[in-house]
């Protein structure tokens, strides 16, 4: 196929050059189609607004981007430099051309967009406006997606700056769409993986904006250079009302909106936010009290998509927290545990150990679109605290596992069948001891970056220290607990007292859930302060949600009370056992609902939705009256 | 290569495997977009792209156009001919024989036992010219039924109207080319934006290049209204009081061109006359726009040099539409802007051949806005066919609006409907369903099966959708574009073309005329029968090779003409004998059901730009439908709240005639006393809708009566919904 070839001086086409592109420029091809190529290195920016190089590397050190395998160089002269969306919002009608144009060009589904439009609206009729908001991938100069993908499935390209995302590596943690503010990455669940835009790499290539540019019917949209301002219009602004705070991403898309908007500005899409000027005349996101001010308990929307990371998280926690509990214990010579360590009972308290640790990566493996690929999630320990937890957890179970086989030759009951195994003792447990020693440190690396996942500025429900307060308080708190499920019911067994072990155990549960509502009552405060989605997540949490949610906190109070009483009382006889029983029974209870609402709630900063079109309502709803089973309506039905 | 990769992914961009593109003309609305189809290895519609030489779109799509290939295989499209002796009765796969013999046996035998006129045709702005004029040839000369009408009674009769009644002829007199050259544009009940999305482009372009005063006139705040410098909010169904009023301010302010009144129109002092009466005080009183304003635009509008009116449905619906297309003529004849560049009255037309069925369908008279009032035109047509003129009537039969109700009074017991689907799309379906189940025999011609009306026909003849097809379109600037077959008609389907001469060979008196197989051919019949001294409507400068070649060509285009007509009465000679435009004077009567205590909510009714029609395209086209995949009304929050209404609550919505449940969408888009409703959808706002006809054209006024809101348990409205909801 031949393509004709811009020539950069005139802008005119030079001449025709042979090509396997997708998108050839056509003889025909309007000029609002073609990127501007009259841009000179002197007389341009050299930085853009973060301060960052627009020239990522020279001219000649770029390279083939090996586009569907055709090994071709473009022809842009420009394609070592940072590129831009320049969106005009006071010209966009919401008339959907950019998305379909999209969704053309790269063969999407319904329910996949890798542009969409939204809107916010206020004023009171007829003095009413509404602000349409077209947005796609923006090509970060940090992007968050590449650093959170554990299987770097991301590439940032010196080529335009495109940050371009291979689906064929992705394994579909959904990592990138945690993360990314603006809803870029698509996470195809019937596929199984992300897919995202592409900056029409290819129409580049040949000197052709954009698909989504191209068609757009109200001028706003424009693409090209960053920092290059398009002919006929004013402004390079870096924030729009609704568009996430630039800071957290640095995102290369620039703005004009010159119109007089009201001071306030609502959603019309589920999501509590509403945005208010401020005084610098900036649009801040508020709470929208959408649903009013009534508490509900909604119990069965505690389950949701994210259940298997419910069980990950809690069974890693209270896997790492029953091997440092006897481990330790045994280490600094607690009485109570170093008898547990050397009963039998020990080596099922290990399994118990291994084996939760297990379910949560079976869980957390589950939880991929393409669990296949599991291996993947190492392959970014440069940047994902995905990665660096995942190999934290593999590490500390291999530990565990070493130490729990290091341990059998010194076994007395299985000596006793295996008498060929006593020679092995000595070295054996020098290996249990430096196993053993290792599994701590990995045990606390691991949930150290599990909390470092949550550390996300795009979702800043979850972006507050009291992730990592919750995540080591139930280590503590589950920990103490599954050990005292095995260890009591033998010490009953064996005729012998618990007290002195559920003692050690009751005070390791108080510190644990101490730990939890300290952080939990700090979160609840900076969640009422905050001036953005975090205060729309408190809000839901405190009506949706509310009768749960102050159950649950009168529930971590009780349980702290019942606990004290205990302790003081000495855990002796029925009466300590009976109580224990409830604490055990309480607490699992206040976890899994602490830990459901925690993936529940969060808001993330996504972009205002539309009506119908991602509005989380609408696809709830759709989904439960079974609308969703027309494809049509572009919202997947709840998986079988 | 940033971020420390040592090595590159590779990149997949998804490709669709084209290997050959077809011209076509998009086959949704009346812009004519020029279009490319992209068909893959197995010849099969993948795609579509803009034509970037086109003068229309100039390389741009709307939505819908962007993703039209989906349409040829989408759901529900017909795949081989149906009968059934009781609609009560399941359907029967047949060939095409038994089935077009079933009908013409029919139409014979109730013809035969009621009467001639007792068959009715209704037909469609969707298919072809040549499609449109076979049928016209048929309905006219061969079946011989007077009671034959299009769709676009629906939505472009009161232009067509207006037009005949100031011009003395249809035919929109400007182009799109006059944005460019404007320097005042009012808009009425007109969202370019969601209707016309690409001359919504086209006027953005032509505002970049040279900003000019943008006037919109329309009860809501659509997003060309929010672009507009003055948005005036009017009462529903008043704009000939503001058009009078207007007419009134200029006159009073020496405004006018006197020049030109005197030596193009007639009717000067009638009109002077009338609207003294409606000076911008009294006149503000009813259509809520105040007196200063009244005289602003007035004024802007008069001092312009050249102005120009667009107006789509919010005037043409109205039970004054003919009136009010006539009104805005009057304001630009009097100001002299007609037939110069940047000043016109250029109705945006609705559908893709709206324009063609106008000019050759024969549906309101004889092919090329011939009347059949006309002895001479009777005879003409009647030579050219080889039929007895007298076989014609000398007066235009039953408008599609009127033979619904004529079924009820008995009049009509034989109905055939091509590519429309008037369960949806007519005001009152209560009734419509109710007339239909009174028919003896009806036939439905549809690409898709699933098109409701189907539920009441006895045959269902499967039609191609455009791209399976060839022949041409007229678009709202008189332009006439192309469309080359891209692909073979789906399973067994038939071009409509094929159909009607199928159909025709099953009376004897086709045998003595002409029906060409090939769409080229009956271009060049129409060809021929468009040449005539001091004929407007004349095509026989084109052929499809010069169509193709100019991306659309404009008529007037007489043999030997380098190109077509931009605009029409350049010379300021009008389509009557005297070759004088009329200045009308026209009273205005208030006659709608306006909102009382008991049905307290105007309702008015639109459209969306992701649908088209009643659905039966766009709602399966995924990339479309998402956006609005069930019915909603726009709802002022201020109302809402003292009714207790939420954001996305259902309500059932009830009026005189019947009721309909919608999801709510609060918004301050609209007033406090009214709600809005997209039009789409099945089963809904026209189970309200009263559509008063206009006396002139016999369109309905869908945008204008009165409903109440109740709630409803949102359970049983969601099992409404999804039951309402097959596509």
């Amino acid at each position: 196929m031949g393509v004709n070839v811009l020539d950069p001086s005139h802008n005119s086409i030079l001449d025709k050059k042979q090509t396997l592109s997708i998108f050839p420029v056509r003889d025909d091809e309007p000029e609002y189609a073609k990127l501007r190529v009259d841009i000179k290195d002197n007389t341009s920016h050299q930085t853009n607004y973060y301060g960052n190089r627009i020239s990522l590397v020279a001219l000649d050190q770029t390279e083939s981007l090996v586009i569907n395998g055709v090994d071709e160089i473009g022809e842009n002269a420009n394609r070592n430099k940072q590129h831009a969306f320049y969106f005009n919002a006071d010209n966009c009608t919401g008339c959907h051309a950019c998305e379909s144009a999209c969704s053309e060009k790269n063969d999407l589904a319904p329910h996949l967009s890798f542009r969409s439009v939204g809107y916010v609206e206020g004023g009171t009729y007829p003095n009413y406006q509404r602000m349409n908001i077209s947005m796609a991938c923006n090509h970060c100069d940090d992007p968050v997606c590449l650093k959170g993908c554990p299987t770097r499935a991301y590439t940032k390209h010196s080529e335009y700056g495109a940050v371009i995302q291979d689906p064929d590596i992705c394994f579909g943690c959904g990592y990138c769409t945690w993360v990314c503010p603006y809803n870029a990455p698509q996470l195809d669940t019937t596929a199984g993986q992300v897919e995202k835009c592409n900056m029409c790499v290819d129409r580049l290539e040949v000197g052709l904006k954009p698909a989504c540019v191209s068609a757009c019917l109200g001028n706003a949209l424009d693409f090209g250079v960053a920092e290059e301002l398009p002919d006929n219009r004013e402004q390079m602004n870096t924030n729009l009302p609704g568009f996430p705070d630039p800071e957290i991403t640095q995102p290369n898309i620039r703005f004009q909106q010159t119109c007089g908007m009201p001071g306030e500005v609502t959603r019309t899409d589920s999501m509590p936010i509403k945005y208010e000027r401020d005084k610098a005349g900036v649009f801040k996101p508020v709470v929208d009290q959408k649903a009013g001010k009534k508490k509900y308990w909604s119990i069965p929307r505690l389950s949701s998509k994210e259940n298997p990371l419910v069980v990950f998280t809690l069974a890693t926690q209270a896997s790492v927290g029953v091997f440092l509990t006897l481990f330790l214990g045994n280490t600094f010579n607690v009485t109570a545990i170093n008898a547990i360590v050397d009963s039998v009972i020990y080596l099922p308290l290990l399994l118990a150990s291994l084996g939760l640790v297990g379910l949560g990566l079976v869980m957390s493996t589950v939880h991929l679109g393409k669990p296949l690929r599991f291996y993947r999630g190492f392959n970014n320990l440069r940047h994902s605290p995905v990665s660096r937890e995942g190999l934290g957890i593999v590490i500390f179970m291999a530990c565990v596992g070493l130490h729990f086989l290091a341990m059998l030759p010194s076994t007395h009951w299985l000596i006793a069948y295996l008498p060929l195994i006593k020679p092995l003792q000595v070295p054996a447990s020098i290996l249990a001891g430096l196993m053993g020693g290792l599994a701590v440190p990995a045990g606390i690396i691991a949930l150290y970056y599990m909390y470092r996942c949550y550390c996300i500025r795009a979702r800043p429900f979850w972006n507050h220290w009291q992730a990592a307060t919750t995540f080591f308080g139930n280590m503590f708190n589950l920990g103490a607990l599954v050990t005292s499920l095995l260890a009591v019911p033998y010490l009953l067994y064996m005729d012998e007292s618990f007290t002195g072990l559920l003692t050690v155990l009751g005070l390791l549960m108080a510190i644990g859930i101490a730990i939890e509502g300290i952080g939990l009552y700090f979160h609840a405060r900076a969640m009422r302060a905050v001036e953005n989605e975090g205060a729309a997540s408190h809000y839901i949490q405190c009506t949706t949600f509310g009768l749960t949610y102050y159950a649950r906190n009168g529930l971590i109070i009780f349980n702290l009370l019942l606990l004290s009483w205990l302790l003081i009382s000495g855990l002796e006889n029925g009466v300590g056992l009976l109580g224990w029983v409830l604490l055990v029974l309480s607490a699992s209870l206040v976890a899994l609902v602490g830990r459901a609402l925690f993936y529940i709630l969060v808001v993330p900063t996504t972009m205002p939705g539309a009506f119908f079109w991602k509005n989380k309502a609408f696809e709830q709803h759709a989904r439960d009256i079974g609308l969703a089973e027309l494809p049509q309506v572009g919202v997947l039905p709840d998986s079988h | 290569m940033l971020f420390g990769r040592s090595k590159k992914n590779p990149i997949k961009l998804a490709d669709k495997g084209v290997v050959q593109w077809k011209y076509a003309t998009c086959g949704y609305c009346s812009v004519g977009c020029s279009m490319e189809v992209g068909t893959n290895s197995d010849g099969l519609a993948v795609t579509t792209r803009g034509v970037g030489a086109a003068d229309v779109n100039r390389g741009k799509l709307c939505i819908k156009g962007l993703t039209e290939a989906e349409i040829l295989q989408a759901a529900g499209r017909g795949s081989e001919p149906l009968i059934r002796d009781d609609i009560s009765e399941s359907w029967q796969s047949t060939d095409w024989n038994t089935a077009l013999d079933k009908t013409a046996d029919e139409f014979k035998r109730i013809q035969e036992k009621y009467g001639r006129d007792t068959v009715a045709v209704v037909s469609t702005g969707q298919i072809m010219t040549e499609e449109f004029y076979t049928l016209g040839k048929l309905v006219r000369g061969v079946i011989g039924t007077n009671n034959y009408d299009g769709n676009t009674t629906l939505c472009m009769a009161s232009a067509v109207s207006g037009y005949k009644r100031s011009f003395g002829s249809d035919g929109p007199p400007g182009c799109y080319g006059d944005f460019e050259r404007t320097a005042c544009l009012m808009a009425f009940g007109s969202n370019l934006p969601e209707q016309h999305p690409i001359l919504y482009w086209r006027l953005k372009e032509a505002l970049e290049k040279k900003k000019f005063p943008v006037i919109v006139v329309d009860p809501r705040v659509t997003m060309m209204a929010q672009m507009a410098d003055i948005h005036l909010p009017i009462t529903p169904g008043t704009d000939l009081v503001l058009l009078n009023s207007l007419a009134h301010v200029i006159i009073e302010e020496g405004l006018h061109d006197k020049q030109y009144i005197d030596g193009q129109c007639n009717g000067f002092e009638a009109l002077s006359a009338l609207i003294a009466d409606y000076d911008p005080v009294s006149a503000s009183k009813i259509c809520g726009i105040d007196e200063q304003i009244i005289r602003k635009v007035a004024r802007t509008y008069g001092n312009a040099g050249s102005a120009m009116c667009i107006w789509t449905m919010g005037i043409n619906q109205s039970t004054h539409g003919s009136d009010g297309v006539c009104a805005i003529n009057n304001l630009n004849l009097i100001t002299g802007n007609i037939g110069k560049p940047g000043g016109t009255s250029l109705s945006i037309t609705g559908q893709c051949n709206a324009m063609g069925t106008r000019e050759w369908s024969s549906c309101s008279g004889l092919p090329g806005y011939r009347a059949l009032e006309n002895a001479e035109h009777r005879e003409e047509v009647g030579k050219f066919w080889n039929i007895d003129p007298a076989f014609f009537p000398e007066k235009r039969g039953l408008a599609q609006t009127d033979i619904f109700p004529a079924i009820e009074a008995g009049k009509i017991k034989a109905l055939w409907i091509v590519a429309t689907n008037p369960i949806t799309s007519m005001p009152d379906s209560g009734r419509i369903r109710k007339n239909l189940e009174k028919l003896e025999f009806c036939v439905v011609q549809d690409s898709y099966v699933d098109a409701e009306s189907n539920q009441y026909a006895n045959v269902y003849f499967p039609a191609g959708v455009w791209a399976e097809k060839t022949g041409c379109f007229t678009n709202t600037e008189r332009r006439v574009n192309i469309t080359r077959q891209v692909q073979k008609p789906f399973a067994n389907s038939k071009p409509d073309l094929w159909i009607f001469n199928q159909l025709a060979k099953r009376w004897k008196q086709s045998e003595i005329m002409n029906f060409p197989a090939r769409a080229e051919e009956v271009f060049d019949e129409m060809k021929q029968l468009s040449k005539g001294q001091g004929r407007m409507l004349d095509i026989s400068g084109m052929s499809y090779d010069k169509i193709e070649l100019a991306r659309g060509l404009q008529w007037p285009m007489r043999e030997g003409d380098p190109k077509g007509a931009e605009r029409l009465y350049t010379d300021g000679r009008f389509q009557f004998p005297d070759g004088k435009a009329r200045l009308l004077a026209l009273a205005y009567k208030e006659n709608n059901e306006r909102p009382d205590n008991e049905y307290p909510f105007w309702l008015n009714s639109g459209r969306v730009v992701e649908h088209f029609h009643t659905r039966t395209k766009t709602g399966k086209v995924g990339n479309c439908n998402k956006f609005s995949p069930t019915p909603y009304m726009e709802m002022n929050p201020d109302a809402a709240e003292s009714l207790g209404v939420e954001h996305m609550q259902y309500v059932r919505l009830v009026s005189k005639r019947g009721d309909a449940v919608v999801m709510v969408q609060l918004t301050q888009r609209v007033p406090a006393n009214m709600v809005f409703i997209p039009f789409h959808f099945y089963n809904c706002v026209n189970r309200l809708s009263l559509g008063l006809l206009d006396p002139y054209s016999r369109q309905p006024a869908y945008k204008q009566c009165a409903v109440r809101i109740e709630y409803c348990d949102q359970q049983e409205a969601a099992n409404i919904n999804i039951a309402r909801r097959n596509f």
